[in-house]
């Protein structure tokens, strides 16, 4: 620790491995932690993300062997055995893992030993070994992957040189996934490719199984996923690609679209032809209704790639001034730290704005308070809200945590997700 | 029930008053075995998600105003209480007032669960303080600094003078009992122990406690009050240190919910003769004119109350049996913690509809006065029976009831709960605000409601047909009590 954090916005490992596992078809996350800990989770990520939870299991329909202090003192290993035998009895999912809560972790159960009992009997179940308190839900989500690239994703899957991966997109730790994943599905798919989103279309463990004949991994995302991508090509031989930040708008995602015809060799003329009838899609309703926003100076507070993606849209696209960009979620190694700026900053038209990275909502706060220049918007998290109103900016709900907008399939990202984008920017004034 | 408030630790609910979370049989035979002292609870070898004592606590301290929370513990821990300070903020916005109360956590990683971080903790508190300038301060554990023994009481003694503000440490490791409801209890305890006063001489008082959750009937309240020349003490949303300093100086402690309010109230009555007002709750017409009437014998004013009674008697009282003729014969499910399960099984039963089976979150064998849960009495002396279970919100035996049952209706407190009910096709309502079937007015608001829920059910018909349910067909076949065994 070392720190204050005054609402952190996501939760431990375990929430994030929760956000992953319950948004794959039929997948059953088993809790081997004290009695808290799947509501807990469940209400720091999925309880967070404009009022959407797992459809198959979720919260109090978490088998967990809620360990008490018996266990704590004499271990809970038969408490975990008990519990998976139900759960396989009960559940009928397709695959069991079992996610290790603080408790077990320093107690030190040997939940593999478990496990293997279970797998020799020839049922998938599968162990995750990282405590709650290792990190948070963003490692949550490198974890999950690299269980499946340890124990579930199969070798030699025959190669398809049209199918694609998507990673970086965190489900529920971004309340906009499903739809942002919609519509990179629905871009890709007009270039001729098979994409894998692993959480929309009812895709499930057998997709992941199979996910290594993929052509291409698809990193979106500034920072998150290095260390499985790295391991992924190396066991599997797939190559990925990295779009350093979620791409809102025709520019960015133009760029996107043509980052991935050049690493698949895709015909130039189908790209092109692509390109043209969605950039002319989003530009033609744009035309409709010019002058209708006016003009405005803007902050971001967002997690690396939502911040990235709002502000090089209102500043590269929507002629918008960025003045402050708060990056909240923690991120560790400078190299991506710079990465991020660069993205930031890097803008075709604007002055670059101010980038800080802040976890503590008090220094979140304190640097919106005092920020010299005017700021007229304000694209925050539920937590941003207050010190909106209290400087009296035009505030848009649009990042995690997100407590007061339903979200089902909407999303920003994208040539869709732009128009969505500037229309919520009009209904909130 | 003697209570030790110089020692931070509050015994669970399960070594202080027998309560339990296994039990599958009829309401009567639970009712008896906890009268006779022959009720054990079960285990169970197999469950679902419970739920963290720590929500429970830190989730009512962080309603009381201007004061801080710090959540030693991984980030993760600190989360849900986040959502409870966002609805603490929401409360004072609608009431009007203004709360700075903050809630933070010490991010706790893996090398403070080896190395430990009670100096970093220290700094924390210190920083925090400064920072805020808070009124009180709570310091709160969780399981990982449980299991490793950070010695949180000594940190916050040693801080105590320096802070000039009480400071009290709250242990809320989760391993610690299976009954979230002693979060309750360990709030109570932190408040009792570091806030509350002893009462100052010659002050004279019309107050008296009322224990809530979220205090959304308080105007409401306060009028009715008004006509027996009480003053209500809303607890803890709202609350200020101040208020909070001087609650044993009330005429008598009342609570919405006895599992939420029996601690304070006993230990008012205990250490400073606040006597505390036991009977069954308000909720429905019965439990509505007990409490009233309990009110007026302990406070000295059943005149002014059995006035209350006749005029609000004339109003509502043609008009739910009005709605009444439409909820008969109508069948029910419900589960929710037993300070309502009990009660709003009585409110039913006063509304003409069956209730098939209620399942409460946990069982309190005995209040901490000894006596068996007013609630439970009610029911036996009315000769009212049917199925009962004791289940940590356990989803599994939720569904195995509802499928056998196929109940016209299920109720819960609990939204998690209703989300899989309605799932199955089975309408839900969701008991969420705790003034729903408060009194004669809410009564019949509820039996509204009721009416409304059951007459359309395209949504619930509609999904159930479209969705499917995680349960294996062999569990719906099996005994609601397969998974339960003896407590070893």
């Amino acid at each position: 620790m070392s720190q204050i954090m005054e609402n952190p916005k996501g939760g431990c490992v375990l929430a994030g491995i929760n956000s992953v596992l319950g948004a794959i078809d039929k997948v059953c996350p088993i809790y081997h932690s004290g009695p808290g800990c799947c509501m807990q989770t469940t209400a720091a990520d999925q309880g967070q993300s404009g009022h959407k939870s797992s459809c198959f299991v979720s919260s109090v329909s978490l088998p967990s062997s809620n360990m008490l202090e018996k266990e704590v003192v004499f271990g809970g290993l038969n408490k975990l055995r008990t519990t998976i035998q139900g759960a396989v009895d009960i559940i009928d999912a397709d695959a069991y893992f079992v996610l290790t809560g603080c408790t077990a972790g320093i107690i030190g159960d040997d939940i593999v030993s478990v496990t293997t009992e279970f797998q020799e009997k020839g049922v998938p179940v599968y162990p995750i070994e990282t405590p709650g308190f290792a990190g948070d839900s963003n490692l949550g989500y490198e974890t999950v992957w690299n269980t499946f690239i340890d124990q579930v994703i199969e070798k030699d899957v025959p190669k398809d040189d049209k199918l694609v991966n998507i990673f970086g997109i965190v489900p529920y730790h971004d309340p906009f996934w499903s739809g942002a994943l919609e519509e990179i599905d629905r871009i890709l798919s007009r270039l001729g490719l098979k994409v894998n989103t692993f959480f929309t279309k009812g895709q499930g463990i057998e997709t992941i199984r199979k996910c290594s004949g993929a052509a291409l991994n698809i990193i979106i995302n500034p920072w998150l996923f290095k260390g499985p991508s790295e391991k992924f090509e190396e066991k599997f031989g797939v190559p990925s690609i990295r779009i350093p930040g979620l791409f809102v708008g025709a520019t960015d995602t133009t760029k996107f679209v043509r980052s991935v015809a050049e690493a698949l060799k895709l015909d130039p003329k189908l790209v092109e032809s692509v390109i043209e009838s969605e950039e002319h899609y989003v530009y033609n309703y744009l035309a409709q209704s010019i002058g209708v926003l006016s003009w405005k100076r803007f902050a971001v507070v967002a997690d690396a790639n939502n911040a990235v993606g709002f502000t090089r849209y209102l500043a590269n696209d929507y002629s918008f001034t960025p003045v402050l960009v708060i990056v909240s979620e923690p991120i560790f190694r400078p190299e991506d730290k710079e990465r991020i700026i660069k993205q930031i900053e890097d803008l075709e038209y604007a002055r670059p704005p101010k980038v800080l990275f802040l976890t503590d909502q008090f220094e979140i706060n304190k640097a919106i308070r005092e920020e010299e220049e005017e700021i007229t918007l304000l694209i925050g998290s539920s937590n941003e809200r207050e010190i909106a109103i209290e400087k009296d900016i035009q505030f848009i709900l649009g990042a995690f945590p997100m407590s007061e907008r339903l979200i089902f399939n909407r999303t920003y990202a994208g040539y869709r997700g732009s128009l969505t984008f500037t229309e919520d920017i009009y209904d909130n004034n | 029930m003697a209570v030790n408030l110089n020692n931070s630790n509050v015994a669970t609910r399960e070594n202080r008053i027998g309560s339990i979370t296994g039990y599958v049989g009829t309401l009567k035979d639970l009712a008896t075995q906890s009268e006779c002292g022959t009720l054990k609870g079960c285990s169970r070898c197999f469950s679902q998600s419970s739920t963290c004592l720590s929500s429970c606590a830190l989730g009512q301290l962080c309603g009381i105003r201007d004061v801080a929370l710090i959540h030693h513990g991984p980030a993760g821990c600190s989360v849900a209480g986040a959502g409870a300070y966002y609805m603490a903020k929401v409360m004072s916005k609608k009431r009007g007032v203004t709360s700075d109360t903050i809630y933070v956590g010490t991010d706790m990683n893996e090398n403070d669960t080896i190395f430990g971080s009670t100096n970093t903790l220290r700094n924390v508190i210190l920083e925090v303080n400064k920072r805020y300038s808070p009124k009180a301060i709570f310091v709160s554990s969780s399981c990982a600094t449980g299991i490793i023994g950070e010695d949180i009481d000594s940190i916050v003694d040693e801080v105590r003078d320096e802070v000039g503000v009480p400071i009290v440490a709250v242990h809320c490791e989760g391993f610690k009992s299976r009954i979230w409801a002693t979060g309750f209890d360990i709030s109570d305890h932190a408040v009792l122990q570091s806030i509350v006063k002893p009462p100052r001489e010659g002050v004279k008082t019309n107050k008296i406690n009322f224990k809530n959750f979220f205090e959304s009937a308080r105007p409401e309240i306060i009028e009715m009050f008004k006509n027996f020349d009480l003053d209500p003490v809303f607890l803890y949303c709202n609350s200020t240190v101040e208020e909070l300093s001087h609650l044993s100086e009330s005429l008598a402690t009342t609570c919405i919910c006895g599992t939420l309010g029996n601690y304070l109230g006993n230990t008012l009555e205990e250490k400073y003769g606040v006597p505390y007002v036991r009977s069954i709750n308000q909720c429905g017409i019965e439990g509505f004119e007990t409490w009233l009437r309990e009110i007026g014998k302990v406070t000295g004013r059943s005149e002014k109350i059995e006035k209350y009674i006749e005029e609000q008697r004339a109003i509502y009282i043609p008009q739910i049996e009005e709605v009444k003729k439409e909820l008969k014969g109508l069948t029910a499910v419900l589960g929710m913690g037993p300070g309502y399960t009990f009660e709003v099984s009585r409110v039913l039963n006063e509304l003409g509809i069956k209730v098939v089976w209620a399942l409460a979150w946990h069982y309190d064998k005995k209040y901490e006065n000894g006596d068996v849960p007013p609630s439970m009495k009610y029911l036996l002396d009315n000769d009212i029976d049917f199925e009962a279970s004791v289940a940590d919100q356990q989803n599994y035996e939720v569904m195995n009831i509802l499928h056998k049952y196929q109940p016209d209706m299920y109720l819960s407190r609990h939204p998690g709960s209703t989300v899989w009910a309605i799932k199955n096709g089975t309408p839900a309502i969701y008991v969420a605000d705790e003034y729903m079937i408060f009194g004669y007015k809410h009564t019949l608001e509820f039996a509204k409601t009721i009416v409304d829920a059951i007459k359309n059910r395209s949504f619930e018909e509609n999904l159930a047909k479209r969705s499917k349910l995680p349960y294996t067909d062999w569990w719906y076949k099996q005994d609601v009590d397969t998974f339960l065994e003896e407590t070893k």
